[in-house]
């Protein structure tokens, strides 16, 4: 068998390090613009989703967020939203970011004019099981959210929890919401998310 | 102290990498034919998890962290290449089992042969891979916590293949009908060992 | 010719080899998903055993597992870089699962015991063959389980809700790993009676 010097095989892998390090920086370059454009998109599929919108076109996303909302000076550090909802009232988009079972979650919330009640949530994962973690995205368990309230009938602020159903007994229903079965430390990752993004505006 | 020792204890049982996680099943089914061979292939895993998990801890925690590269200096404190992991990662796992390949056709040919392709295919075994990630999330305080959990790792798929190489042995002398014999078998038993092992989820 | 149908059943990646098995419990939960990884891995598995024959000559031993992780990585990146400006949708599936494609054992395997021995274009259609043996597994593995564990197909519900209000329930069970192996076990008990 051919004996390769040390010199040969280290320069081999480094050139083939540099060649698919310069192609790939160029792939990602040339399709940088349209990689953004559909990130953006995305947000305000998201944030329209949440308000209300459910069937946007991609397409038509940006356009249509422009037209219905304007950034808002924020409590936190966070970038907050007025937007005009589909049932024609006011609300405030909330950014939230929090860990799943395998990667990041986030979404938004979009909360009333009072900030007390959630009019709509949209939820996104990076990496969570299909079937499982990853029924956060979808519209069932969304849309368990609207109407729940931020604070309990004595006007203390609990957030919205996520509890496994026959566990949340304690809480009034319209504080809570039921965890995915089978999705325990997503559904926590949730109800963290949410705690951490309501405590932010509160202050 | 106690920490280590109980994230030791944690990644054998509870967040075995087998059957909590069900990573590193393609070795895992192929080559717990005999109990000799498994337990040659378990420790193989455990080397590397052992080493690669270290390594990669350091690497992450002085340079590819957000801020990790603020030690050379200030202007670099806001320099992020976590996005770089995934293919650092598997370099340096690449690198150690190709050392551990050279080592084990040196000296111990008999289990190099037995394990075959598989020894190669340590480099893609999901569990390796997993085990860097998740050390990536888990946030571990030092080196010697991430040692610990890479240690326990690897000894919890070493059990598990053991343990069913042990259970496979076993089966020769059962009355399996011709087709389900072999592969077919071992994919059912370790899908019920997977749903008994559920049972630990809850701890 | 025969011989590279070889892997759709007689040496299916899954069913026989025992490769690219953690893929197969992770994205089969859902049709969509599995649909998008089969396609994936079929294209890397195809281009990368191109690319690593056509170097096959080349390659010191010492390194090879470095250089054919380097290139399959090459790929799965690009794949997804192109997925994510030209079809967002399907690259946020994916985007999941490409540090499963990279460890995915049956490319590294093929990559080992077919590219480095073979030329270019036998290699290239061996790379198709075991991406379309293994996608075949998936997607009837991830049809069970939709359909048997959510009563849905390609997230459509097919299951009719008087069904649901008679008591019928979606069996919860499909939808966790354990039932990909026991259903892929089947699969190879049926593909086992089938070859010999």
């Amino acid at each position: 068998m051919k004996s390769y010097s040390n010199t040969y095989m280290f320069l081999y892998v480094s050139a083939l390090v540099v060649i698919i390090a310069v192609v790939l920086s160029l792939v990602s370059l040339g399709l940088k613009p349209r990689r953004e454009a559909n990130v953006q998109a995305e947000k305000a599929l998201q944030i329209l989703k949440a308000s209300g919108y459910a069937h946007v076109e991609r397409a038509q996303a940006i356009a249509a967020f422009d037209s219905l909302a304007e950034e808002e000076p924020s409590r936190s550090d966070g970038e907050m939203y007025r937007i005009r909802c589909a049932d024609g009232s006011t609300g405030h988009v909330i950014p939230l970011q929090g860990k799943g079972l395998w990667g990041a979650i986030w979404g938004y919330a979009v909360l009333s004019d009072d900030l007390t009640t959630i009019k709509g949530v949209s939820f996104a994962h990076k990496s969570e099981t299909p079937g499982l973690g990853a029924k956060i995205s979808e519209e069932a368990f969304e849309r368990s959210f609207e109407g729940k309230k931020l604070y309990d009938a004595d006007g203390h602020f609990v957030s919205v929890k996520v509890v496994p159903k026959g566990k949340g007994e304690t809480i009034a229903e319209e504080n809570r919401v039921d965890a995915i079965s089978g999705a325990t430390i997503t559904s926590r990752g949730v109800d963290k998310m949410l705690a951490d993004g309501f405590q932010r505006i509160k202050e | 102290m106690s920490n280590i020792f109980n994230i030791f204890v944690r990644s054998v049982f509870i967040d075995n990498m087998v059957f909590a996680y069900f990573l590193g099943m393609c070795s895992y089914l192929a080559v717990s034919k005999d109990v000799k061979t498994a337990f040659g292939l378990g420790l193989a895993v455990s080397f590397v998890l052992a080493v690669t998990v270290p390594v990669n801890y350091l690497m992450d925690k002085y340079l590819l962290q957000a801020g990790a590269l603020s030690w050379l200096g200030e202007r670099f404190a806001s320099v992020d290449l976590s996005f770089l992991s995934l293919i650092l990662f598997i370099a340096v796992i690449a690198g150690i089992v190709q050392l551990l390949e050279m080592v084990m056709e040196r000296y111990l040919p008999a289990l190099y042969m037995a394990l075959g392709i598989f020894l190669p295919l340590i480099a893609v075994n999901c569990a390796i891979l997993g085990g860097s990630l998740f050390m990536q999330e888990k946030n571990f305080p030092t080196v010697i916590h991430s040692f610990s959990y890479a240690l326990g790792s690897g000894l919890g798929w070493l059990l598990a293949i053991v343990a069913f190489a042990a259970i496979r042995e076993r089966l020769k002398f059962s009355n399996i009908p011709e087709p389900l014999r072999g592969n077919g078998i071992a994919y059912i038993i370790t899908g019920l060992l997977g749903i008994g092992f559920m049972a630990f989820l809850g701890i | 010719m025969k011989k590279y149908l070889g892997p759709l059943s007689k040496d299916n990646p899954i069913l026989v080899q025992t490769l690219g098995v953690c893929s197969a419990l992770a994205v089969t939960a859902q049709m969509k998903p599995a649909v998008v990884m089969a396609l994936s891995v079929t294209v890397v598995c195809a281009f990368s055993n191109l690319i690593i024959s056509l170097l096959r000559n080349t390659i010191p031993p010492r390194i090879r597992i470095i250089v054919q992780l380097l290139v399959v990585s090459f790929f799965v990146i690009l794949v997804d870089q192109l997925l994510q400006a030209m079809l967002y949708d399907v690259s946020k599936i994916l985007s999941v699962f490409v540090g499963l494609i990279i460890t995915n054992c049956i490319i590294m395997g093929r990559l080992e015991a077919f590219a480095l021995s073979h030329k270019p274009l036998p290699s290239l259609v061996d790379g198709v063959m075991n991406g379309l043996g293994y996608g075949f597994v998936l997607v009837v593995v991830a049809f069970f389980r939709e359909l048997l564990g959510s009563g849905t197909l390609w997230n459509h519900p097919v299951v009719p809700a008087s069904w649901y209000a008679a008591g019928y329930m979606n069996n919860g069970l499909m939808i966790l790993p354990p039932m990909a192996l026991i259903l892929v076990g089947v699969m190879i008990w049926v593909n086992n009676s089938l070859t010999s």
